[in-house]
């Protein structure tokens, strides 16, 4: 497990990927800027990858409010744990910085670009977010090579190109013995270690974990969370990493705690205080 | 790892529910084979009968039975002096019971007319003359009913013998008890009636001559209805009928297999929820997620497909062995009709997927976090 997870071909990869996703690095310090489509190939400039202002999201009945006005800013290249107790809606606020639900009051911009009004959302997620579930979710009918190729259809590469890379991937989280290996006979520790290649199938700018470390035991959890520890010091990868363990969140350069769909503390904000 | 892989391993997750659904679409697809094979054989076997006799054209009255309606065998006085007829011969046909089998075909023709000249001798001889108490039999008849030269036969009233064992050339021709025609008169009481009559034209008779022949004899012999050989079965009220039901049969059997692929398909997008929306996660476009169901689904049409041409075709050939119908029919299994059934069962897998597809294009990813 001791491979450069940043390997030669991955970082060639990420940038053609890049320079074919449209999306603009934020260098210049406007707070906001319009709300485009990611679709601009040169859309201004602006210092915070993400940005929500007042974002709420409540469910279809009506009646549970999980998100009730999050303002948050997040610049490129931050660690930032979201913790707080179960039902404060960090999962939510994670679902929604990657495009998988959409809040029902609020702006939520990436780079700029409006995420609720993306004209393509499948490229958002497939080509800047890479997802860890606490669960998993790996694809019980694949093996650990075809599930880290999973991601990869939406980008343009041959078979053969796929399967380079995530014996690549596979390798550089330490399960080169692993790849033809079904979820079911992978240990707890192994199938996330595939989840987190799989993440990384299409070199994302984001890591979005949802308790990445919550079905593992306490030596798989250290062993996680080391390599996605690395995975962002590396690759200067954004990483927003939802816990409920304080421990864990400490690792974090920035810590968010919410409590009732709101923000009540957020490191930052006490650094900038001070 | 390609499309297809995600294709296949979609299908093979569940083998005995996919396994059953290719049973249940190979089922419908097995009836269309073997009913709409049945019913063009019917057809076709007439029609080479008929080429076998060197008959150019019919006159008969199908009516809406499978044998034609008997009338006098005067109408042959009527239309011999035609222009362009070569030769005429008088037949009485009947599908009836003899002996051990239950239907078999009985064609009693008008004594040396040139509907005999096809019938090639494998073994015994031919009649002496038309009064003679005997009978041939086509080689597959002399199997069914398991007679050999020498034999009696109970046609109806009349005891006969066995003289002759011949090929006909044509599967209608081999089935078939051949006889002379005042016999078969008497024994079923039609006398001085026939039911067909075989119509040579000579051999620099154009195409439009023989319309133009058909016309006159329909405008001579309002009981009869005279045709090209061959169209006569096609042309008939019955064989329309047959056909409209064994098409009817096999769509009602496509029907179901519409059903059971739509049942699988909506079963697999509702069990595999939380794996599509992983793969929405993942950023999979909703199209993709189209494509995958309906190509699974496709693929369920084809397996099926596929399958049901071999039950059909193989059911089919068995059928065509058991002891009812033995001999009577030569089913068409052309390669046209089997294209065309595997066709069907692709589209009604594609068919069936959609609504499935859509239904999986519509589920919300976040959902795939929810456990």
């Amino acid at each position: 497990m001791s491979e450069n997870i940043g390997a030669e071909k991955t970082e060639e990869h990420a940038e053609k990927s890049k320079s074919e996703r449209g999306f603009s690095d934020p260098t210049s310090n406007h707070l906001s800027g319009p709300a485009t489509t990611l679709d601009t190939k040169t859309g201004p400039s602006l210092p915070y990858l993400f940005e929500a202002v007042g974002i709420a999201k409540k469910f279809e009945d009506g009646q549970v409010h999980a998100l009730r006005g999050v303002n948050l800013r997040v610049m490129a290249g931050e660690f930032i744990a979201v913790t707080g107790p179960s039902g404060c809606g960090k999962t939510t606020l994670l679902q929604m910085l990657g495009a998988l639900d959409r809040p029902t009051k609020g702006t939520l911009l990436y780079r700029g670009n409006s995420i609720p009004d993306l004209r393509d959302p499948w490229r958002y997620r497939a080509l800047e977010i890479g997802f860890i579930f606490q669960a998993f979710h790996l694809l019980p009918t694949f093996t650990a090579l075809e599930n880290v190729q999973i991601p990869m259809f939406e980008n343009h590469l041959s078979a053969a190109e796929r399967k380079d890379r995530a014996v690549g991937l596979l390798k550089s989280v330490g399960l080169k013995n692993r790849l033809d290996h079904f979820p079911a006979k992978l240990s707890g520790g192994e199938r996330q270690r595939v989840a987190i290649a799989r993440s990384l199938a299409n070199s994302p700018s984001v890591l979005l974990a949802d308790e990445p470390t919550g079905n593992l035991d306490s030596e798989n959890a250290h062993l996680i969370l080391e390599l996605i520890a690395r995975l962002h010091h590396e690759q200067n990868m954004t990483l927003v990493l939802v816990t409920h363990d304080i421990g864990i969140a400490q690792r974090a350069s920035r810590i968010i705690q919410m409590k009732d769909g709101r923000i009540v503390t957020d490191s930052e904000s006490i650094i900038v205080r001070k | 790892m390609t499309f297809f892989t995600v294709v296949a391993r979609g299908l093979i997750r569940r083998p005995v529910r996919t396994g059953l659904t290719v049973l249940g679409i190979s089922v419908g697809i097995a009836a269309v084979v073997a009913l709409v094979g049945i019913s063009r054989g019917f057809s076709k076997s007439w029609e080479t009968g008929m080429k076998a006799r060197g008959t150019d054209v019919v006159i008969s009255n199908m009516g809406s039975s499978l044998i034609p309606k008997p009338f006098s065998a005067s109408v042959i006085d009527r239309i011999a002096h035609l222009p362009h007829v070569a030769a005429t011969c008088g037949i009485l046909v009947d599908l009836i019971s003899v002996e051990n089998a239950q239907m078999i075909m009985v064609s009693a023709r008008e004594w040396g007319g040139f509907s005999w000249n096809n019938l090639k001798l494998i073994s015994g001889r031919m009649p002496h003359d038309a009064t003679e108490p005997a009978v041939l039999l086509g080689r597959t008849a002399a199997n069914v009913l398991n007679k050999k030269v020498g034999d009696k036969i109970q046609i109806e009233t009349g005891e006969l013998s066995v003289i002759g064992i011949v090929d006909g050339n044509a599967w209608v021709e081999n089935g078939s008890i051949i006889l002379a025609l005042p016999l078969f008169q008497e024994i079923t009481g039609n006398l001085g009636k026939i039911n067909i009559v075989d119509l040579r034209v000579n051999p620099s008779t154009s195409a439009k001559d023989v319309q133009r022949l058909c016309e006159q004899i329909n405008s001579l012999v309002p009981e009869g209805r005279a045709v090209v050989a061959g169209e006569h079965i096609t042309d008939s009220e019955a064989y329309r009928m047959a056909q409209a039901m064994s098409w009817g049969t096999s769509l009602l059997a496509v029907l179901v297999g519409v059903l059971g692929v739509m049942n699988t398909m909506l079963m697999t997008v509702f069990e595999r929820t939380q794996e599509i929306c992983i793969l929405l996660a993942l950023g999979w476009k909703r199209g993709r997620i189209i494509r995958m169901v309906l190509w699974e689904s496709a693929m369920l049409g084809l397996l099926g497909g596929v399958a049901g041409v071999l039950i059909g075709s193989v059911g089919v050939r068995i059928l065509g062995r058991t002891p009812s119908i033995r001999g009577l029919l030569e089913p068409d299994l052309s390669t046209g009709l089997l294209a065309v059934s595997v066709a069907i069962a692709v589209a009604v897998g594609v068919v069936s997927g959609l609504y499935p597809a859509w239904r999986s294009s519509r589920l919300v990813p976040s959902r795939a976090l929810q456990s």
